[in-house]
């Protein structure tokens, strides 16, 4: 490869934009990929009056931007946005293609994979290229989460991946940057099947989960509905936010706007307290980007143990109120 | 289908011409007594109104007036320059429309969107708008990827 060509693409997913900063974070790991396999880094943009994102991923590294601004593209819409990219591909021949696992992205991406009968994996924790093969490998969690499984794609192409927000750090916003920008053909596109009548904002809930510097996450080795509001305590003393893992959210305890992992949010705060959770795969992909892991487990073989950087071993409900208690006298 | 059309893009800020962002442009040449030019002047990040510079002539060719850096100047046909809340218009005394300038600030940035009717000195059109983007006539706009470094800069510094 050469570094003229441009292989390595990111979607740009721009729906919930500021809040929604997966693209960026890919755009980061796109670009480092792109540095190893010596060529460079696209994001596809399709939208109307998309100007603010073509600068945004710009701005954050993207070398190339394949920019359609028409107003048929005006709404997300998967049978024409799947139109659109599958005849690029088709012109440009990308070797990776990169997307946020978003609600779009997750919808998009299979429809497009089928369309260029190529593969996917979905929801991956990690992507690297093989320094020996040369693969591009992509991790993802499999059997249920119980083992991650390494895919590589040999003969198909592009090799395409679906990646959960909070997965990677974005780079810093660099105001001087220039980015190539290419508007492609757009080809003749299928009549739109659904109109979007009208955009209801939902109303946005307390949890900032993923900007919050501490994370209390509750498991059900919490007990009950009764304890869990304890890490709510918890958490206000410490400035923090609580998260949950599955079976929390199963039992009711708490809502699923709070789960965290494969099916949740991805969050990395500074200092994550994870208490009476197990340390199932689909849980710990989501808090993996955190600095400091504190776990909580009456069972000193919990798998939480092994990617703690501090275990305490004792009844969750236990520890929670004596840490209140200890907090409460210190701060 | 239509053909690819390229360009480059600023993080910072971009002027939409010809259905496409690019950071600055500049079509005919600033340093000629008599020709009709016209500079989208490229902004570094801090900078957040757009500088246009242009000499424009009626549809027949006589000349109307000069802009330099949204200044009107050389105006003998008492064109008008008014301010908006988001850039400027400037009009013939007749109160035709000769260019207007709007810009729409982001988060993190600025995209400046030009209309009008901009004639040369043959009175052949060289800018006319479609939407909120505008169509040069012609294929000799240069895209600038640094602010313009000519006369017009040396003239504005002089004052």
């Amino acid at each position: 490869m050469n570094r003229g060509s441009c292989l390595v693409w990111v979607f740009g997913d721009y729906g919930d934009y500021f809040q929604n900063r997966v693209t960026l974070q890919l755009i980061a790991k796109g670009k480092s990929l792109a540095a190893e396999l010596d060529t460079r880094l696209g994001v596809v943009v399709l939208g109307e009056d998309i100007g603010q994102y073509v600068m945004e991923y710009a701005a954050h590294g993207a070398d190339v931007i394949y920019a359609a601004d028409h107003h048929a593209l005006k709404d997300y819409d998967v049978e024409l946005f799947t139109a659109v990219v599958a005849s690029w591909v088709g012109i440009y021949r990308p070797e990776i293609f990169l997307a946020g696992a978003t609600v779009f992205g997750r919808e998009f991406f299979p429809r497009l994979a089928k369309r260029l009968q190529t593969g996917l994996s979905a929801d991956c924790v990690a992507l690297e290229i093989d320094k020996e093969s040369g693969a591009f490998v992509q991790t993802t969690p499999a059997f249920g989460g119980d083992l991650l499984a390494d895919v590589i794609t040999p003969q198909h192409r592009p090799q395409m991946a679906t990646v959960h927000p909070g997965t990677f750090r974005e780079l810093s916003h660099d105001p001087f940057a220039i980015a190539e920008l290419i508007y492609p053909p757009v080809p003749e596109l299928p009549p739109r099947k659904i109109e979007v009548i009208r955009r209801r904002q939902e109303r946005a809930h307390k949890a900032s989960l993923k900007d919050a510097k501490v994370v209390i996450v509750g498991g059900k080795g919490m007990g009950s509905k009764a304890n869990f509001e304890k890490l709510f305590q918890l958490a206000e003393i410490l400035d923090g936010e609580v998260g949950a893992t599955r079976p929390a959210v199963d039992a009711g305890w708490i809502g699923e706007e709070r789960l965290l992992g494969q099916t949740g949010k991805s969050v990395r705060p500074r200092l994550l307290i994870t208490i009476g959770t197990s340390g199932a795969l689909q849980y710990t992909s989501g808090i993996q980007g955190s600095e400091t892991v504190i776990a909580v487990n009456r069972d000193p073989s919990a798998p939480i143990f092994s990617v703690a950087d501090l275990g305490i071993v004792g009844d969750a409900d236990r520890i929670v109120s004596l840490l209140i208690e200890e907090l409460n006298r210190r701060l | 289908m239509a053909l690819t059309q390229s360009s480059v893009v600023s993080a910072h800020h971009n002027y939409f011409i010809n259905g496409m962002l690019i950071p600055g442009f500049l079509i005919g040449n600033p340093d000629s007594t008599l020709g009709f030019y016209l500079l989208g002047d490229f902004l570094l990040p801090g900078e957040s109104t757009p500088r246009i510079s242009c000499r424009f002539f009626d549809e027949n060719g006589d000349f109307l007036g000069e802009l330099i850096w949204n200044r009107l100047r050389h105006n003998s046909t008492k064109c008008v320059h008014k301010a908006t809340p988001y850039g400027f218009h400037i009009s013939r005394p007749s109160g035709d429309l000769i260019i207007a300038t709007s810009t729409k600030r982001f988060p993190n940035g600025y995209i400046t969107s030009i209309g009008g009717r901009l004639y040369d000195e043959k009175g052949a059109l060289k800018l006319d708008h479609e939407g909120s983007s505008a169509r040069l006539g012609g294929n000799d706009a240069m895209i600038l990827k640094a602010p313009y470094q000519g006369s017009l800069d040396r003239e504005m510094k002089n004052e």
